[in-house]
């Protein structure tokens, strides 16, 4: 691994050295957070006593669980953690090597967490290539080599190895094929990796051979592509996961639009996940219409697929309107239900349907002053929330612009003593350089309250303060401002 | 006229008349001498012009030979005098070797060939109806079929001189002059005039035909064309800055209306590529293509000295990103792919879909903390197109305090809002089974779900499930819960 991976560096390096043109682009982020989670304690189970809500408690008030042996446990809040997590994330693309259509991309972070408890999530490892290959483009196909990134209906998929696509233009053809040692689920890194791992479960030794073809069929203004994809153990030759997935979108008739498609689990032998949207793109106002099915994909070196979890379908609709100048409207709202379970208990009754809806308002009665408000809230199984925000942004001066904002919500949990309600308030200032600079801070206060009949009901207010600057160059003529926004000749 | 005719009428002879000046049209020719009224006085009119006859005598008469009639007694005085030089003008014509010419070219009609008239007068007219050269009369001594402006290449030459050769002619007068009927066809400013304009010259190169020179020069054509310097037609223009006096009107093209040139220009601009050049920098073009760059974008030049700046091209927003949009490009995101790359850099997809620890991008508004467990049961979105479920859920579930364990299922108090959820989990599992594994390993579902090691041979297989063919794909699926001991399995 090493020794490619130096290979592919210096692919990436000389050619890069000898490059005309470059664009590039570097982002650094970082924001201080800290919250106190739960932690589980015992007590001896001759320790407890009846609470006020009848079931079991600590003599602290802790409500308990007593699974029948000696002890009894629960969830008391723990330590205060601090997280301070910093990236910076380069992305870089060098063309003019002398090649026609020759060019290195290569995108990658460097992360770390401050402060004084590795609490962050995705905070290891300290270096993380996204992707980095070469690609040679000509007309009729283009070819990448390298850490590769593919966006598909089959979940984005990363692998070191190789991508290509041939087009055919008379008869609007295109087709796809890819290969490579592959890396975890959206991850920077392999499912081998122990950062992959918190609760040591049982992992695969050797990373999962990915394979893939798509074939793209785009007359005019319609697009349907047909996509294949395996993953295969090397070391058993099992498949870890093999789909098949097929997707359109199309403008039949003016300014209707329909996109959907649908994925077969071909390893398990069952319809994954489908949807179908059409919309009506107005000019001041669309509408859409659509229906959709969800059901998990889970990799078979995970049991979790024996599980048979159950796919819900759901239908929505959507709208916006741009009613005045000043004043846009939007709405949207979906009922979904899940297939029969097979599983229910009397003892246990979960709801199978749920519902989401939302609804926003943006206003802008004066020249960079705008004013937008949403609302939402959904109801399902396991959990319900409802939540209102509000924002106003200001531009006072041109690349300079300010906003404050504020919400409110609650979240009552179904299979829990977890309620939560929550406000917050903060402010946000972002000045765009002309020379590609951005920088931004973001500050807010968050009042958090969980309610719970017990002691072990805990506050995670908490003050994040986050920032970031961007700077994006080039060479040649990329060092200029993009043209100003307008059409026609100077 | 009625009145409420009355008010249209008079804005209608406004703007008529404006637009009558704002195109430079001034009416006849005035006659300011009054030729007519001097007919008798003068039989021939050399009397007064005889340098027109006769190389090296004066074009004009002597303001004294005027004064002895406009001496203020017999006739009011005149405040005239002979303009110094010859009238400015892009004529290649010398009056006394034309004269010369014609005569000789056509002895027959040595007497019409030679007079005056014959180019200062309308046909038919009287001797001292005389106005400036009538072109139509010029075309039909010359044999030339077409009407004046309507000439093909080289037949302007014979009487014209290029514009950059009429150097005395002030911008006003290049601006006056006359708009051919050619340039009011269909398509004439987009592919028209580049067809007619080039024109093989005798040494074999690219040359530019007589009827563009006459009236452009080159500074007219880099107003639109980025690629002037490529073109041989362009090159072949002197430089001239008073051709500017001309407002180029070029056209969006037809095809840049269709609804499918969004997504169809990129193919098209391959074979098309040298149409492209003429109006688009490669700047232009990276207005919208911010990420990647097709090898046809890096072809084009740069504005430049000698180039024109080219089209500028809106980043506009297409009409599929409404507010809502955000929830559901993935389908066309993916079946497209190629559409986003012009816009947009691939790191505003990596920032969302490979987010990193200090990134909290835009996608989840405030508080969605808060709020994610709900969002995460019903699953809005796919959580795992950008969170690994090991790398973020569990491990920050870990950090909380909330991750599950086996032997402790509904003993760490998480799930204490429902009595009895150890033993009635099943449903509430199969329909959010993703939010189970943000928590639970494997191990603590095998502790009851599995046959070997101590399991309970609790079944978690439901609805859909296919052994046979997960045997085949993936036995060791089986195994883990079932050993070895399968049916069909082959130690």
């Amino acid at each position: 691994v090493r020794a490619a991976a130096l290979a592919l560096a210096a692919l990436v390096v000389a050619p890069a050295a000898a490059a005309q043109s470059f664009r590039a682009r570097i982002d650094a982020r970082a924001q201080a957070v800290s919250f106190r989670a739960g932690t589980i304690d015992s007590v001896p189970a001759a320790d407890v006593v009846p609470g006020p809500t009848g079931g079991p408690v600590s003599p602290a008030g802790f409500a308990v669980q007593c699974p029948g042996g000696p002890w009894c446990y629960f969830v008391r809040p723990g330590p205060e953690r601090r997280g301070v997590p910093v990236s910076t994330s380069g992305s870089v693309v060098f063309w003019g090597l002398g090649v026609p259509g020759l060019s290195v991309h290569a995108a990658g972070r460097v992360v770390a967490d401050a402060g004084d408890a590795d609490v962050w999530p995705g905070s290891r490892p300290a270096v993380q290539l996204l992707e980095g290959y070469l690609e040679l483009a000509r007309a009729r196909f283009t070819a990448r080599a390298g850490r590769v990134l593919v966006a598909s209906r089959l979940e984005p998929v990363g692998f070191d190895g190789g991508w290509g696509r041939l087009r055919w233009p008379a008869p609007d053809l295109e087709f796809t094929a890819y290969g490579g040692w592959g890396l975890g689920q959206a991850a920077a890194v392999p499912v081998t990796s122990p950062v992959l791992n918190p609760l040591d479960e049982w992992r695969p030794r050797d990373r999962q051979l990915v394979a893939g073809a798509e074939a793209a069929w785009a007359p005019g203004p319609a697009d349907v592509r047909l996509e294949y994809r395996r993953e295969v153990d090397p070391g058993t030759d099992y498949f870890v996961s093999e789909r098949a997935a097929l997707s359109f979108t199309g403008r039949p008739w003016r300014a209707l639009r329909a996109a959907g498609g649908a994925d077969y689990n071909l390893a398990e032998g069952h319809l994954g996940s489908a949807d179908l949207a059409v919309s009506w793109l107005a000019g001041r106002w669309s509408v859409t219409a659509g229906g959709r099915r969800y059901r998990p994909f889970f990799s078979l070196w995970t049991l979790w697929g024996a599980f048979s979890p159950v796919p819900y379908h759901a239908v929505h609709g959507s709208a916006q309107a741009t009613v005045t100048d000043w004043l846009a409207l939007r709405a949207r709202g979906e009922r979904y239900w899940y297939d029969d379970a097979e599983a229910s208990t009397p003892l246990v009754d979960v709801v199978d349907r749920g519902w989401r809806v939302s609804a926003g308002v943006t206003l802008t009665p004066g020249r960079g002053v705008t004013v937008d408000g949403s609302w939402l809230a959904e109801v399902g199984p396991g959990a319900a929330s409802q939540h209102v925000e509000a924002q106003v942004a200001l531009e006072p001066v041109a690349g300079l612009s300010v906003a404050a904002y504020g919400g409110w919500l609650e979240r009552p949990l179904e299979l829990r003593y977890y309620d939560a309600e929550a406000a917050w308030i903060g402010g946000r200032a972002e000045w765009r350089a002309p020379a590609g600079w951005r920088l931004w801070a973001d500050a807010a206060w968050f009042d958090e309250r969980r309610d719970r009949p017990d002691a072990g009901a805990v506050s995670l207010d908490q003050v994040r303060l986050r920032s970031g600057l961007s700077v994006a160059f080039g060479s040649a003529a990329d060092r200029r401002r993009l043209p100003p926004a307008r059409r026609g000749r100077p | 006229v009625s009145r409420r005719l009355l008010l249209p009428g008079l804005l209608l002879l406004a703007a008529a008349g404006g637009f009558a000046t704002a195109r430079g049209w001034r009416g006849p020719v005035e006659d300011r001498f009054g030729h007519d009224r001097h007919a008798r006085l003068f039989p021939t009119c050399t009397t007064c012009h005889a340098g027109m006859a006769e190389a090296g005598a004066p074009a004009w008469p002597e303001p004294a030979s005027c004064e002895a009639c406009h001496d203020g007694r017999v006739e009011k005085r005149v405040d005239w005098a002979p303009r110094p030089g010859p009238r400015p003008s892009n004529l290649r014509f010398d009056h006394v070797a034309h004269a010369r010419t014609a005569v000789t070219a056509r002895p027959a009609d040595s007497v019409e060939a030679g007079s005056c008239g014959a180019c200062h007068t309308e046909p038919g007219a009287s001797r001292m109806a005389v106005r400036p050269a009538v072109a139509a009369r010029c075309l039909d001594c010359h044999r030339v079929a077409e009407a004046h402006l309507a000439q093909a290449d080289s037949s302007c030459a014979t009487c014209h001189v290029p514009l950059s050769g009429a150097a005395a002619l002030a911008p006003a007068a290049v601006a006056a002059f006359p708009r051919p009927p050619s340039h009011d066809e269909p398509g004439f400013a987009l592919r028209g005039h580049g067809a007619r304009a080039p024109a093989l010259m005798a040494s074999g190169a690219t040359g530019v035909v007589a009827s563009c020179a006459t009236c452009h020069a080159r500074d007219f054509c880099i107003t639109c064309h980025v690629n002037a310097p490529e073109v041989a037609a362009i090159q072949a223009l002197a430089p001239d800055a008073r051709s500017l006096v001309h407002e180029a009107r070029l056209p969006v093209p037809p095809g840049h209306a269709r609804a499918s040139f969004l997504r169809d220009h990129g193919r098209e601009a391959g074979p098309a590529a040298a149409s492209c050049a003429a109006c688009h920098t490669s700047t232009s073009c990276t207005a919208c293509h911010a990420a990647g760059r097709p090898a046809v974008i890096a072809a084009l030049a740069v504005a430049g000295p000698g180039r024109g700046p080219g089209a500028h091209i809106a980043r506009t927003r297409p009409a599929s990103h409404t507010p809502l949009f955000v929830e559901g490009h993935g389908p066309e995101a993916s079946a497209r792919p190629a559409s986003c790359s012009a816009c947009h850099a691939r790191t505003e997809c990596l920032d969302c879909h490979r987010p990193g620890p200090g990134a909290a991008g835009d996608y989840h508004p405030a508080g969605f903390l808060v709020r994610h467990p709900s969002s995460a049961y019903g699953r809005d979105a796919n959580c795992s197109d950008c969170h690994n479920p090991a790398q973020f859920c569990q491990a920050c579930h870990q950090q909380a305090g909330l991750a599950g364990s086996a032997r402790r299922l509904g003993g760490v108090g998480f799930h204490d809002g429902a009595r009895g959820f150890a033993v009635g989990h099943g449903q509430a599992a199969r329909q959010t089974l993703e939010s189970c594994a943000s928590c639970h390993a494997e191990r603590d579902c095998t502790a009851c779900h599995s046959a070997v090691g101590g399991g309970f041979r609790f079944s978690p297989h439901g609805p859909g499930f296919n052994p046979d063919r997960l045997r085949r794909k993936n036995v060791s699926v089986c195994v883990a819960c079932h050993g070895t001991g399968i049916p069909g399995l082959v130690p």
